[in-house]
């Protein structure tokens, strides 16, 4: 192991081949993670807030926040169920808003999901005064708090009042209203999607300590028999394009996992060849096939970690520089999974050549 | 080439190695090709086989067929403009309707049946003639959107006859049905009876003939107040999400392209140093420098092959294998000849021109050398 070691630390360029296809696989797994965290969290912030367990949906809306609407008798009907500890309206319009002094059709317009809500939401506070707005701080920049933005096209005017933070909904900024100023704003930026007095698109559901979420579903459904009821969990995955661009994200990170151990499969396999006389003496001088494989395998562990910090620094470079229409969030949780990723296909490639060393006779040393 | 033959049928796992990593490669490059040109399609298909040439947004929808509305002072003064042959509103918006027995989502295009907004790919059946008749994409005809199908929304209030299909005509990959704006109107106000007003989402225009699109489009800015118009090309391409998800695709190609070369590159290089005292051996016995070349490139040449078609292969059976298995998966079709032709050659030309370091080191290779090589018998 030291002797690998020792060679990767005066010999790096024997190295710099594969180092340098793993920096830019690095790269390509950074951004493809980068691409759907971005386009994971500004969906879904919105839900993900949401303190209750339980989502409640007309049954018509096929779990379109949008398309659903759940009026004062539904939600009546919701609160006597047993096991409903509390019920929160929500609802959603996604509209263009008007910065201070900012020209319509410009790019200073930003776009917004107006949250009309009544709590229950993480690191939201209670709704704010009719006309004020806590914004989410992705807005920071275009919109400093005391700004009034005007919403829609009949310029309905909202006080930003705060910050709150993750709120995106479908990648537009939460911007969260007391309950009647959305529906005045709704009404008057899409006439045809108004909604009615105490209406609101979905309730978000608390259960009483001790109850069982799926039962309290399937007894609200049961109860109003115009609703789908679902937990917070499946909301999400039911955002139109979510669990689309993840499985098929996932499914192409997954293939460049494949590609990396395929590399270093490559990259090993040549260097023991080069190698096989050299290991043929340590053998003879009493190394073991599992020392030398354990050096491989080092070896393997190093040039994988080594090439992932600079192909982070890149990518943290690259993000400075890529354009903002492209949704790329960098977590440190999905650099933990690709760098863990990385180094297991690097080990399992270099493994390839394992079986070569074990058959690797000490007797050739003096042949 | 004997020699460069041999030498791959000796090292059949470092060789077949490099063709699997460049076959991945590929297939990781067409399947997201594929995905990226459906994806488009299935976004912006129903906006680009429309017929109206010229599309008018309201100004602060920056594009966004979602985002915007036209008020209806707006709609009347377009159609008032110098080169506007015709004009009238598009509604678009998702709704969920029953069709084939299953509620799903879908969105309607209400367009006037005399004016611009029809679609353009009709393949069978013929365009609504009359309220209540709709035209779908093909390529949903078996989830319940056939010719003499009929879906119905807000519980049978509203009933479409679906009596034409045409191609490409899906919005935000969804099945999109193309109706009489009077059917859109009663759709939307049945499934939220608090709707206050029922307005157009955007306008659609034909320039007079013998007029530009884009200078009647130029013309309709300036004269109406608050509105955005542009080609009915522009929009497709300007269409938010559509750049985005372009250039999204587009760094992920470049990475690929990159590492696909660097991989060829390094491993013909490797390869190339690792047999160099042979290639002086050779040199020194009389093989001209090109003879050694051309074996360095017959190797090349079966590795790219090899891998180009073990990824155009894997891509043609996943996508095909996908597709069947879950037939609502539209973006997962077999990739077309053209892009995949496109793809594959540059892929071969990336692998050839990667391998040009080797080649100079082929050349470099000195038979003055075999007689200073220890391991030849020189003096070392």
């Amino acid at each position: 192991m030291r002797l690998a070691l020792r060679e990767l630390w005066r010999r790096p360029g024997r190295f710099a081949i594969a180092g340098g296809v793993l920096t830019f696989i690095t790269l390509l797994l950074l951004f493809l993670g980068g691409l759907l965290d971005g386009l994971y969290l500004g969906s879904t912030g919105v839900l993900r807030a949401q303190e209750p367990a339980l989502v409640v949906y007309a049954d018509d809306a096929r779990l379109s926040v949008i398309r659903s609407q759940l009026d004062a008798p539904t939600r009546e009907a919701i609160e006597g169920v047993d096991g409903v500890e509390a019920t929160y309206g929500i609802g959603v319009s996604l509209l263009a808003a008007l910065p201070p002094g900012a020209d319509a059709g410009s790019d200073d317009v930003v776009d917004v999901a107006v949250i009309g809500y009544e709590g229950g939401v993480a690191g939201v506070d209670d709704p704010p005064a009719a006309g004020e707005a806590y914004a989410d701080s992705t807005l920071e920049g275009d919109v400093d708090v005391g700004d009034t933005l005007e919403i829609g096209p009949e310029n309905v005017p909202v006080e930003v009042i705060g910050w709150v933070d993750d709120t995106s909904y479908l990648n537009q900024a939460g911007l969260w209203v007391e309950a009647a100023t959305w529906r005045e704003i709704l009404a008057a930026s899409i006439p045809a999607a108004a909604v009615g007095e105490d209406t609101f698109q979905v309730l978000t559901v608390e259960v009483a300590e001790g109850a069982d979420a799926d039962e309290v579903a399937a007894a609200i459904d049961d109860a109003t028999g115009t609703t789908e009821t679902v937990t917070t969990e499946e909301a999400i995955l039911a955002l139109p394009g979510v669990s689309q661009q993840t499985s098929t994200f996932n499914a192409i990170i997954g293939t460049t996992f494949f590609i990396a151990a395929v590399v270093t499969a490559l990259f090993f396999a040549l260097v023991t060849i080069e190698r096989v006389a050299l290991y043929g003496v340590l053998k003879a001088v009493g190394a073991s096939s599992g020392q030398i494989a354990a050096g491989l395998a080092a070896q393997a562990v190093t040039v994988a970690v080594g090439s992932f910090l600079i192909g982070g620094a890149l990518m943290l470079l690259a993000a400075q520089v890529l354009p903002d229409s492209i949704p790329l969030r960098l977590e440190v949780s999905r650099a933990v999974q690709s760098l863990g990723g990385l180094v297991l296909a690097s080990v399992v490639g270099a493994a390839i050549s394992f079986r070569r060393v074990i058959r690797i006779d000490p007797a050739s040393a003096i042949s | 080439m004997f020699l460069a033959l041999r030498e791959i049928r000796r090292a059949r796992l470092r060789f077949g190695l490099l063709a699997g990593a460049i076959g991945l490669l590929v297939f990781l490059l067409l399947f997201q090709l594929t995905l990226l040109n459906s994806l488009l399609d299935a976004f912006t298909g129903a906006l680009e086989n429309q017929s109206g040439e010229i599309v008018v947004y309201s100004e602060d929808a920056r594009l966004s067929l979602e985002g915007s509305l036209v008020q209806p002072d707006q709609l009347e003064a377009v159609a008032g403009v110098d080169g506007v042959a015709a004009s009238g509103p598009l509604g678009v918006n998702t709704f969920t309707v029953t069709a084939g027995g299953t509620q799903q989502d879908a969105a309607l295009f209400g367009y006037e049946l005399d004016g611009p907004g029809e679609p353009t790919t009709l393949t069978d059946g013929r365009l609504p003639e009359r309220d209540g008749e709709g035209v779908a994409p093909a390529a949903d005809a078996e989830d319940g959107y056939a010719i003499g199908d009929v879906i119905e929304l807000a519980g049978g209030a509203v009933t479409i006859e679906i009596v034409g299909v045409a191609d490409d005509i899906q919005y935000s990959v969804q099945p999109t049905v193309f109706v009489s704006w009077p059917t859109y109107e009663a759709a939307s106000t049945a499934v939220n009876p608090n709707a206050r007003a029922v307005l157009a989402s955007v306008v659609v225009a034909q320039p007079a003939e013998g007029r530009d699109a884009a200078e009647v489009a130029e013309a309709i800015d300036g004269a109406v107040e608050g509105v955005e118009a542009v080609t009915r090309q522009a929009a497709v391409d300007e269409s938010p999400g559509v750049t985005s998800v372009s250039q999204s695709f587009q760094v992920i190609f470049l990475l690929l392209y990159v590492v696909v070369t660097l991989v060829a590159g390094f491993f013909f290089l490797i390869v190339t140093v690792q047999k160099l005292d042979a290639l002086v051996l050779l040199r020194a016995v009389g093989a001209p420098p090109g003879y050694l070349v051309r074996s360095l490139l017959v190797q090349v040449g079966i590795v790219a092959v090899a891998g180009v078609l073990l990824g155009v292969g894997l891509a043609v059976g996943v996508l095909a294998g996908v597709s069947a298995a879950v037939p609502s998966a539209e973006l997962f079709v077999i990739p077309s000849f053209g892009p995949t032709a496109q793809a594959a050659l540059l892929v071969l030309v990336l692998v050839v021109a990667a391998s040009a370091v080797s080649v100079r080191r082929v050349l470099k290779a000195d038979p003055a050398d075999a007689v200073g090589k220890a391991t030849f018998g020189g003096l070392g």
